[in-house]
């Protein structure tokens, strides 16, 4: 296979087009209490798929508000009854335990123990996780031809919570393992037309991507040992101690995205498309990092000075209402419609000045190799998408678009 | 592309392949659909009525072009796509065929949605109101008495954990005179008989004016409700409802209930945008506590224990009378309570059939317990 041929990958969506489309399908979800989010959902990602491009062509999405809405009211009668039945049942069973506590933290690990019924989630979880890839993966399109993933959930459930206990039996240590076999199981079940995806590589040459979080750890030792052995008096130690947090954020908060940056890098890098078509991928921890600040910045910024209208608002009328005038339904109309334009709003900046660009830096840096084996591909049978990420909408694991 | 400039180019996907094709497109003769020329592939013809476009494209420079067809797939649309981006071609396809953005809902669409709503609904409310309080019901039946008493016990703990300030120190209120004035009242209500539970009362320094019974036996009063009282006599009734419940094994039934539901209603209302208002709401609606029924049988328990132990309830319908100012402001339905006004009623009629009574408290027991949180 000749790799000197090769493609990278562009992406063309604006600013303004999406966000128009985001605030306006923002709106009449929350005119429809919420019903209209899985056409909202249907619609951007249209447009942003349709923003995605390689040489002249572009992704199609495919999926449609409606298969969504029917999907979730699936999801939600299956999961009514498993949680309520399991938590109840559940519950029962956790009071044969309860002894009565003593302490403090006896009091507060009693009640920790009644949210255990979290766990009954987990299983649930990983399913709709996979279930989700696999739609969005029935839902796209490439010059006409669909993708597609194998029906092999259940498969991912008990492999994806295995490799879960591993890692944190290992203190995280197993962390490379757990990406690279549950994305070698994702990977290898995916198709485009007729010809399988293939995950190459091996686990252990995700370690470097791991960097990050052992700067993390070695920075966090470094600093124990050095307020441990310095002569400080207990005062100074205390203020210093008091940066631990925010130097934490920061330094795993750093690690986590090169993390994700890099161990993405590697993973795409080894896959193929049944070993004819190659991919390369170079995206940056720097700009991604960069992105984040610079984006919540923005929405901070924007979403504060309408916070301040609404409560410079809010201020008027109280004021004239102590005056004596009777608060008008006319003001808190008004506040009203402008508290729900500011969440709105919230939702379709992060869209436009986070979410957008961190695709368009994953898909600019996203080179294909060898693009002519792609003219061999034969089209796929329709997927009927069971549940159309009903169970992903309902357990609230949507997908950032 | 009608006109003088003859026939343009265009991309064409067939949808059984990833070969992009170089076509050339023009209207047909008659006006009537649109010819996509290939080499080396006969000629397609799209009729124009059945023509499609995509919608919220980024590029608005393009055209994907597709046409109406049954398939299985998720839209009623051939896997064919046409992409246009010749400028005139574009602005001429806009221009005059209107139809191109039509969402073509298959037939019976919104029957299928109205089945599936009302069967979700449906199901939600069958599992919310039927099931949940059935199985609750019957688990709570079943718990050992044992283990509703430490639970009880182990729910106290955290209330008071919960309601103590920061200084460690609880709301429960320790005067001793007034400990043994809540005592005494304890044993005129009780007397010797075996209620299945060890009763546990405390009483809350907080003004609310209310009262709740924890599984297992642990009732608490609040200040509010001894501070609002004109006698012992209404405090007693009160202490007899919630032993009623107790009795009764409420609250390990509602307990249950809620383990159950919870999680439901936020499933639903969770994430849309500002619904943790409405969640909230739907949770009020839902459990404001015990059913009406149980409240009703705790009031009857409440009579039963007040007569033999020859307490008047008159000085209750009193107490009903007042909080009816405040509580009836709900209509019965939304009010886990059946309505004060009714309830008032209902003591008097008690008092009218039993007038052999004494007073709970005496004078200086009934001062003591109204100091219990003095100190």
């Amino acid at each position: 296979m000749s790799f000197n041929d090769r493609l990278t990958a562009s992406y063309s969506g604006g600013r303004g087009p999406l966000f128009g489309l985001a605030l306006r399908t923002a709106l009449l979800t929350l005119l429809t209490l919420g019903i209209y989010r899985f056409w909202a959902k249907a619609r951007i990602r249209k447009y942003i798929w349709s923003s995605i491009r390689l040489g002249s062509d572009t992704l199609e999405y495919t999926g449609t508000g409606l298969e969504k809405f029917l999907g979730f009211l699936v999801a939600v009668v299956v999961l009514a009854v498993y949680l309520g039945l399991v938590q109840l049942v559940l519950f029962y069973f956790g009071l044969h335990f309860v002894i009565e506590p003593q302490t403090e933290a006896e009091i507060l690990m009693q009640m920790s123990f009644f949210y255990l019924s979290f766990f009954a989630l987990v299983p649930l979880m990983l399913f709709a996780r996979y279930r989700a890839r696999r739609y969005m993966l029935a839902r796209t399109r490439f010059r006409g031809i669909r993708f597609g993933m194998d029906k092999a959930a259940w498969g991912y459930v008990w492999r994806a919570i295995g490799h879960g206990i591993l890692t944190f039996l290992s203190l995280g240590l197993l962390l490379p393992r757990q990406t690279f076999w549950l994305e070698k199981y994702k990977t290898d079940r995916s198709h485009y037309g007729d010809t399988r995806f293939v995950q190459g590589g091996k686990w252990t040459a995700l370690y470097p991507a791991m960097r990050g979080y052992f700067l993390g750890i070695a920075l966090l030792v470094a600093s124990i040992a050095y307020i441990a052995m310095s002569g400080l008096g207990s005062a100074d130690r205390i203020a210093l101690v008091q940066f631990f947090p925010l130097g934490f954020i920061a330094v795993f908060g750093f690690g986590f995205v090169y993390y994700r940056v890099h161990s993405y890098r590697y993973l795409t890098t080894q896959k193929t498309l049944a070993g004819a078509v190659g991919f390369l991928a170079l995206p940056r921890t720097g700009r991604v990092l960069g992105i984040y600040i610079v984006g919540a910045l923005v929405v901070g910024l924007v979403v504060s000075v309408l916070f301040g209208v609404i409560g410079g608002v809010v201020a008027v009328s109280v004021a004239a209402a102590e005056n004596g005038a009777t608060p008008g339904v006319g003001s808190v109309l008004v506040i009203a419609a402008l508290y729900l334009v500011a969440l709105a709003m919230l939702g379709a900046l992060a869209l436009v000045f986070i979410i957008q660009p961190v695709i368009a830096h994953f898909t600019e840096t996203m080179t294909v190799l060898n693009p002519a084996a792609l003219d061999a591909v034969r089209q796929r049978a329709h997927d009927a998408g069971a549940d159309a990420e009903g169970f992903a909408e309902a357990l609230d694991l949507g997908a950032a678009v | 592309m009608k006109g003088p400039e003859g026939p343009v180019e265009a991309a064409f996907f067939d949808g059984m392949t990833a070969r992009r094709w170089a076509a050339r497109i023009a209207p047909a003769r008659d006006g009537l659909s649109l010819v996509i020329l290939r080499e080396g592939a006969a000629p397609l013809s799209w009729r124009f009525d059945r023509l499609r476009a995509l919608a919220d494209q980024s590029d608005a420079t393009r055209l994907t072009l597709t046409v109406l067809a049954e398939t299985e797939d998720e839209a009623p649309r051939d896997p064919a796509r046409l992409v246009v981006t010749d400028p005139a071609a574009v602005a001429w396809l806009l221009r005059t065929r209107p139809g191109l953005m039509r969402r073509d809902l298959r037939a019976g669409t919104f029957r299928k949605v109205a089945l599936w709503l009302g069967g979700a609904v449906a199901a939600v409310v069958v599992m919310l109101y039927v099931i949940l309080p059935g199985l609750a019901d019957y688990l709570a039946e079943r718990l050992p008495r044992e283990t509703e008493v430490a639970f009880g016990r182990s729910v106290m703990r955290q209330v008071e954990w919960m309601v103590s300030d920061e200084n460690g120190a609880d709301l429960a209120c320790t005067d001793a005179e007034g400990l043994a004035a809540l005592e005494a009242m304890k044993t005129r209500l009780v007397g010797g008989r075996d209620l299945g539970y060890e009763i546990e009362l405390r009483v809350f320094d907080h003004e609310m004016v209310n009262a709740f019974a924890a599984p297992g036996g642990q009732i608490v009063l609040f200040r509010g409700l001894i501070d609002e009282a004109e006698n012992a006599e209404e405090v007693a009734a009160v202490l007899g409802h919630e032993i009623g419940h107790v009795v009764a094994r409420d609250p390990i039934r509602l307990t249950l209930r809620a383990a159950g539901s919870t999680g439901i209603l936020s499933l639903i209302l969770g994430d849309v945008t500002g619904g943790t208002v409405i969640a909230a709401a739907g949770e009020h609606v839902l459990q404001t506590a015990y059913t009406r029924e149980a409240e009703a049988a705790a009031d009857d328990f409440a009579y039963g224990l007040l007569n033999e132990a020859g307490i008047s309830t008159a000085p209750m319908a009193g107490f009903f009378d007042r909080i009816a100012k405040m509580t009836d402001l709900l209509p019965e339905y939304l009010s886990s309570h059946p309505l004060s006004a009714g309830r008032a009623e209902a003591a008097r009629m008690n008092a009218a059939a039993h007038t052999a009574t004494a007073p709970v408290l005496n004078a200086a027991e009934w001062q003591a317990l109204r100091g219990i949180c003095k100190d």
